[in-house]
């Protein structure tokens, strides 16, 4: 059985829907969260972040995604959200700091 | 409070940096405050959940409800309100966090195996967090300069982790001590991590107590291991062998609360009380040098005995 996520396109604001395999469910299961490439109806492509029950959690631009590589997922603890945000963007300043981010990415808490 | 001012005043007064950074005696009582406070919101949640204070259903419920019992003076424990203050800026970083792991996962964490609610994963990278939370870094770099373990010389850092390392160079830093840092840890997927920071800050890295050799030290550190260990006297035996002295900083279920139940659901295995940790340091070997304070932390320095006939 496959699931359709649906998103709405942040360019143009139409709906769109991408299938979801099993190994997509599987990969944000294991990962915390899965990327996927979709284009809207209008031709838009658009990256998509999904969760293990295949809802979609942001839509960015494709070229907004890459100018930032990493993202901080829903799955990161409250309290340590901001450091990890500020870790993403900026980089990792210091030893421990560095070790948190990639940690972080091994938990799940962070996608690239 | 005032027991616990006596309990405690040689940490009061050589880690004075730390106690002030922490808003003083009064930052201690609001810390306690806050421990009490969100012992009885995870409690509370648990009860909700249909765990029972009278049958336990798993660990993760007998710690938390024998926390309460000590802490609050029963389970189920009375209302306690949040304190009107806020946390120093210090504490609050350590207390969001309790209520992260501990109290907001209360419920599922009281009906399913530890692992089942957060990963190995999640684990380590909250073990990450925690480590070098501010609070804590402060803590150990206040802890090696206050009871002069930085001026030691050879210092041999037992299950190091990776932040102890970084802390203690830092106190070598601030006392302008010529340190040489041994650091052995027996987790290896932590060992990867502190082998890869040694190359970096010039320490050595050694993987198991086999490792060591028939290496020696001026001095050992074990900061906050005895509960990760599954044999905490053995622990104590062989830094004997390798040091000739030896701080014992650890936190001890005395005057401790929920921070005993963070530190279980990242995996530690037991837990003490000082008269615990000095019983085993005694049969281990050691002589009470010097006690710094009791409890939440238990805080001595330590000499081989057979130094002293």
């Amino acid at each position: 059985m496959s699931l359709v996520a649906r998103f709405r396109c942040p360019v143009c604001g139409a709906m769109g829907e991408l299938a979801l395999g099993p190994e997509m469910l599987e990969e944000a299961r294991r990962a915390g969260a899965a990327r996927a490439v979709a284009a809207c109806p209008r031709g838009h492509t658009v990256v998509l972040t999904l969760d293990a029950y295949g809802a979609v959690r942001s839509a960015v631009p494709a070229l907004a995604a890459e100018s930032s590589r990493c993202e901080v997922t829903d799955k990161a603890p409250p309290f340590l959200r901001r450091k990890l945000q500020a870790l993403v963007e900026k980089g990792a300043a210091t030893e421990e700091d560095a070790l948190l981010l990639e940690k972080a990415k091994e938990a799940g808490w962070i996608v690239c | 409070m005032l027991k616990t001012l006596i309990d405690n005043w040689g940490m009061l007064r050589v880690m004075s940096h730390f106690m002030k950074s922490v808003g003083g005696a009064k930052g201690f009582k609001l810390f306690s405050q806050y421990d009490k406070y969100y012992t009885a919101e995870a409690v509370k949640a648990a009860l909700a959940c249909g765990a029972s204070c009278e049958r336990p259903g798993n660990d993760f419920q007998r710690l938390l409800f024998d926390i309460a019992r000590r802490r609050l003076g029963r389970c189920p424990p009375p209302e306690v309100g949040r304190p009107r203050e806020p946390a120093p800026a210090l504490m609050r970083e350590y207390f969001e966090m309790v209520e992260d792991v501990v109290v907001s996962k209360a419920c599922e964490l009281a009906a399913k195996p530890v692992r089942d609610v957060i990963p190995e994963e999640e684990a380590r990278a909250l073990y990450q967090a925690l480590v070098s939370a501010d609070i804590y870094k402060a803590f150990r770099v206040s802890l090696y300069l206050g009871t002069g373990a930085a001026r030691w010389g050879r210092v041999l850092l037992i299950g190091a982790g990776t932040q102890e390392p970084l802390d203690f160079l830092k106190a070598c830093e601030l006392a302008e001590a010529k340190c040489e840092v041994a650091a052995m840890e027996v987790d290896e997927v932590i060992f990867r991590d502190l082998a890869r920071l040694a190359e970096r800050r010039g320490f050595k890295a050694y993987l198991g107590w086999d490792s060591l050799g028939e290496g020696q030290f001026d001095g050992a550190v074990a900061q906050n291991v005895l509960h990760w260990a599954s044999d905490p006297l053995d622990v104590l035996v062989r830094a004997r062998r390798h040091a000739s002295r030896l701080l014992v900083s650890q936190v001890v279920i005395e005057g401790s609360g929920i921070g005993f139940v963070l530190t279980y659901v990242l995996g530690a295995v037991r837990f003490l009380s000082w008269r615990e940790v000095e019983a085993l340091a005694r049969q281990a070997g050691w002589r009470l040098e010097r006690r710094y304070a009791k409890y939440p932390d238990y805080i001595a320095v330590y000499t081989r005995r057979e130094q002293r006939r």
